[in-house]
């Protein structure tokens, strides 16, 4: 770190602004950027127009199994798989456009995304980590997230077979922006 | 005769439609666009690379340039989305969501079979 470039900086700069304006938590900033806590707040402010939200980021891999999330989160790391398989392309840089891309598709079947894009982000790390792992169905043969070392040779996703009372929670109405 | 030659003259058309979109596409955000033309990175570059006149050249031929990309029945049943009973959550979504799924992890897998 001891060379600063001003390119790198600008760089960094533009690359905090894409995420405070999806909405990304302050942790997020600090852990793919160089910039230093201060000017992120700064930045924070002068971007989202109001101090980022205080506290801990979701640390646990229960959010992304029960079945609506876990469809909306699956939806994600299978767009985010493909951009980060099929070109060359900064983690960061593919967690932004496969998430702007979920978003894109979310909308477009009327639905509200449920990942933010702090807990998008949480995923793929999680995944980097291989605290959660891709299975696959085996009745549609679509990868879904799982718990790692779970036996999944058998294992058939919540849209193959929903759960009976599947989506009932939908009513709470949980949207991206009071999560996270 | 004459519907020959307007079928021609449609195909020249989509072709053009097409190659014109795949290249602004690409020229905007190639990443998402190689996502959503479903195309391989060198394939990308090619289109990118074409000028007016090659471009022209390709379009006007009688075969299509672009296919369909998903020959999978899951994929197309949940598209058109027959077999869902309905559900609390609309069923529509919930099979568009998981044709997405499926559609996303596909061009992934055929990314990894050319990786190989």
């Amino acid at each position: 770190m001891s060379k600063k470039s001003v390119v790198g900086e600008n760089r960094d700069i533009s690359l905090a602004i894409n995420l405070i304006k999806l909405g990304a938590r302050l942790q997020v900033l600090e852990s793919e950027t160089t910039l230093s806590y201060e000017r992120l707040l700064k930045l924070y402010k002068e971007v989202a127009g109001k101090s980022p939200s205080k506290g801990m980021l979701p640390f646990s891999t229960d959010w992304f199994m029960s079945w609506q999330p876990n469809m909306h989160s699956s939806l994600f790391i299978n767009i985010y798989e493909n951009l980060s398989k099929s070109c060359e392309i900064d983690e960061i840089d593919a967690i932004i456009k496969a998430y702007e891309l979920y978003v894109e598709q979310v909308k477009l079947l009327g639905m509200e995304p449920l990942v933010s894009i702090t807990r998008a982000w949480r995923l793929v790390k999680f995944a980097d980590a291989g605290m959660v792992t891709l299975s696959t169905c085996k009745k549609c043969t679509g990868a879904f997230v799982n718990h790692s070392f779970e036996i999944d040779k058998d294992y058939v996703c919540g849209l193959c077979a929903p759960p009976p009372r599947a989506g009932k929670v939908a009513h709470k109405k949980v949207s991206a922006d009071q999560e996270a | 005769m004459i519907t020959n030659q307007q079928l021609m003259q449609e195909i020249q058309e989509t072709n053009m439609s097409y190659l014109m979109l795949a290249q602004h596409m690409l020229r905007e955000d190639k990443d998402q666009a190689m996502f959503r033309l479903g195309l391989s990175e060198e394939t990308a570059e090619m289109m990118v690379s074409l000028t007016p006149g090659q471009v022209l050249k390709i379009a006007s031929s009688n075969m299509l340039m672009c296919r369909f990309r998903f020959d999978d029945d899951i994929v197309w049943n949940l598209l058109m989305s027959h077999s869902k009973p309905a559900k609390p959550l609309d069923a529509a979504n919930v099979s568009g969501i998981h044709a997405g799924i499926l559609m996303a992890g596909k061009i992934a897998e055929s990314h990894r079979m050319a990786a190989k």
